[in-house]
């Protein structure tokens, strides 16, 4: 009886604890790493993803892996790296064309035009090239964004898809001729009349301010050096010509500051069209 | 006897063996907060969420929580401090627990200078029946919110009720005491231009000002005295009003650079010398 008690004890205090103990998880096993990396990547917490990624994937490569740190690095903005990963697909991979297209895309967001085009012209030597058509539409939007010269509208037009075919011909457009202001004709017209240059570049409240000012303070220098008040004279002379000459170089600024405000926005405009349209990358939700 | 002198011993060595074998979680949460202790803030806040991540039941929950709130405070983070820490209130188990998130959240919204709601929820736990034994707490707080508000004199209200805050009651009064009216400086430079600058120490500058005025004022009134009233208007309105514009402004700009310097003066002693908790 003595030894069954002792027994039950034994086991009872030995087994009971290891139990416990087996329900313990170890949170750095490889299984859980990955577990825990997907979950930080589908809460958009990217570089620790990319981190418990790259963990995992020092001791089980795989393309599936592989394409979620790339994918990291890019919503992180580390285009470099995720340009490199993605280039690393072999065309065996299933995932391929998606890698493709996504350095495709990091290449653009890199502002790598250059790289970018000649990567794309390559893909021609690849058969059947999943993506071809997109890779073409990114290839010519690139133009977009760099000084070189776009191909004729048909042409270039051509290469888009029909629903888009309005908001990327209204882009050509502004490309081939902006409506730029000349800042040597604003100067210039501001100094025939005193904020005309203003008028120019739709800033018609300064102009209207620019004019009466200038004309009054000529006005009372005039009269004043007429009726022998010399100090006064040479006050609102002193103030007009200051006036004169500010606008004159404020109608030339004014005209670079309208420029730099277009460019701008049409950057802006082809920046969240193209962000819109994920840079026509077809992309795979890994949080469904 | 043998064998039960052995089971004995068996069953000694493994049941200490289990009892002294660290929890997983347990091991997890030290290997967080010893990254916070090395400054690795990045680091703890990766070890908290994995904690939290496996811990289905939410046995180290608060803590990892308060752990990544304190974290992103270091770093500066002070809205996704204050998103732990309320996950962490809203984990908590004791009363104790919330008392603590709470007071956290009230701190990082000092630092994150979000007073309102840094009062209003002092006013909270002021009006919870709870924490009434906390009282002296929640005035240290609400007297370093005030301080963060540049609201001395309310702050040296708040710590006045603390026994143990007489230093800085007397700081707080004392800021108070050294800074100068805005209100006072720009009314003087109204009657007499300059004055509100000389009345913040800024001598030249008064005197600049006050020059200023006069020499235009004097060519306006002399205008008008000869019925040149198109002359006299273009100089009241582009020369003198504008420097007189100008003045008032510069008096009031005075007065707050002026309570600015004594403000931050004593910020800068609170953050080095001063050895109590601070926000």
């Amino acid at each position: 009886m003595k030894k069954i008690f002792l027994l039950f004890i034994f086991f009872f205090t030995t087994g009971f604890p290891q139990a416990v103990k087996q329900n313990e998880i170890n949170l750095f096993s490889p299984a859980n790493i990955k577990k825990f990396a997907d979950y930080l990547f589908c809460s958009n917490d990217y570089l620790r993803a990319a981190l418990e990624y790259e963990k995992y994937f020092s001791l089980y490569p795989n393309d599936s892996v592989k394409f979620k740190i790339a994918t990291a690095y890019s919503k992180i903005g580390d285009y470099d790296k995720s340009a490199l990963m993605f280039d690393s697909f072999t065309k065996s991979s299933e995932l391929f064309p998606y890698a493709k297209m996504e350095y495709f895309k990091s290449l653009f967001q890199e502002k790598n035009y250059f790289r970018l085009r000649s990567s794309i012209l390559n893909i021609d030597s690849i058969n059947n090239f999943r993506f071809a058509y997109q890779a073409k539409e990114l290839y010519y939007y690139s133009y977009l964004f760099t000084i070189d010269t776009l191909p004729p509208e048909s042409i270039y037009l051509a290469h888009f898809d029909k629903t888009d075919i309005r908001q990327i011909k209204n882009f050509y457009e502004w490309k081939t001729d902006p409506p730029h202001k000349s800042p040597l004709l604003a100067a210039l017209l501001s100094a025939v009349i005193p904020g005309a240059g203003k008028f120019y570049v739709d800033q018609v409240a300064d102009g209207i301010t620019a004019l009466v000012a200038t004309a009054s303070l000529g006005y009372l220098s005039y009269t004043d050096f007429k009726a022998g008040h010399y100090f006064r004279g040479w006050l609102f002379g002193g103030l007009a010509a200051g006036f004169y000459a500010g606008n004159i170089y404020g109608s030339a600024a004014a005209a670079q500051i309208y420029n730099v405000k277009i460019q701008f926005d049409f950057e802006n405009s082809i920046g969240v069209f193209i962000n819109a349209k994920n840079f026509f990358t077809p992309g795979i939700n890994f949080c469904k | 006897m043998k064998i039960t002198v052995t089971i004995f011993l068996l069953t000694l060595i493994c049941t200490a063996q289990n009892l002294f074998a660290q929890n997983e979680f347990s091991r997890q949460y030290n290997l967080a907060l010893k990254f916070y202790d090395e400054g690795k803030f990045y680091d703890a806040v990766t070890e908290c969420k994995r904690l939290i991540f496996f811990d289905a039941d939410s046995q180290y929950t608060y803590c990892a929580y308060m752990l990544m709130g304190k974290s992103y405070k270091m770093g500066a983070k002070f809205s996704d401090a204050i998103l732990n820490f309320t996950n962490a209130e809203l984990n908590a188990k004791t009363s104790d627990e919330v008392f603590q998130s709470k007071i956290e959240i009230i701190r990082a919204n000092i630092l994150r200078r979000t007073t309102d709601r840094a009062l209003q929820l002092l006013d909270e736990l002021d009006d919870d029946k709870n924490f009434s034994s906390r009282t002296a707490g929640i005035n240290y707080w609400r007297g370093w919110t005030y301080i963060f508000a540049d609201k001395w004199k309310k702050a040296a209200v708040s710590f006045s009720k603390i026994d143990s805050c007489k230093q800085l009651e007397k700081l707080c009064r004392q800021v108070d005491d050294d800074k100068y009216s805005e209100t006072f400086s720009y009314l003087i430079s109204h009657f007499i231009p300059g004055a509100g600058q000389i009345y913040t120490g800024n001598y030249v500058s008064g005197i600049l000002s006050l020059g200023w005025n006069v020499l235009w004022g004097y060519v306006t009134i002399n205008s008008f005295a000869a019925n040149r009233i198109f002359d006299g208007l273009i100089e009241l309105n582009f020369l003198w009003l504008r420097f007189y514009n100008g003045n008032l402004q510069n008096a009031q700009k005075f007065a707050v650079y002026e309570n600015q310097k004594i403000a931050n003066k004593a910020l800068y002693f609170l953050q080095f010398q001063y050895k109590g908790l601070k926000p």
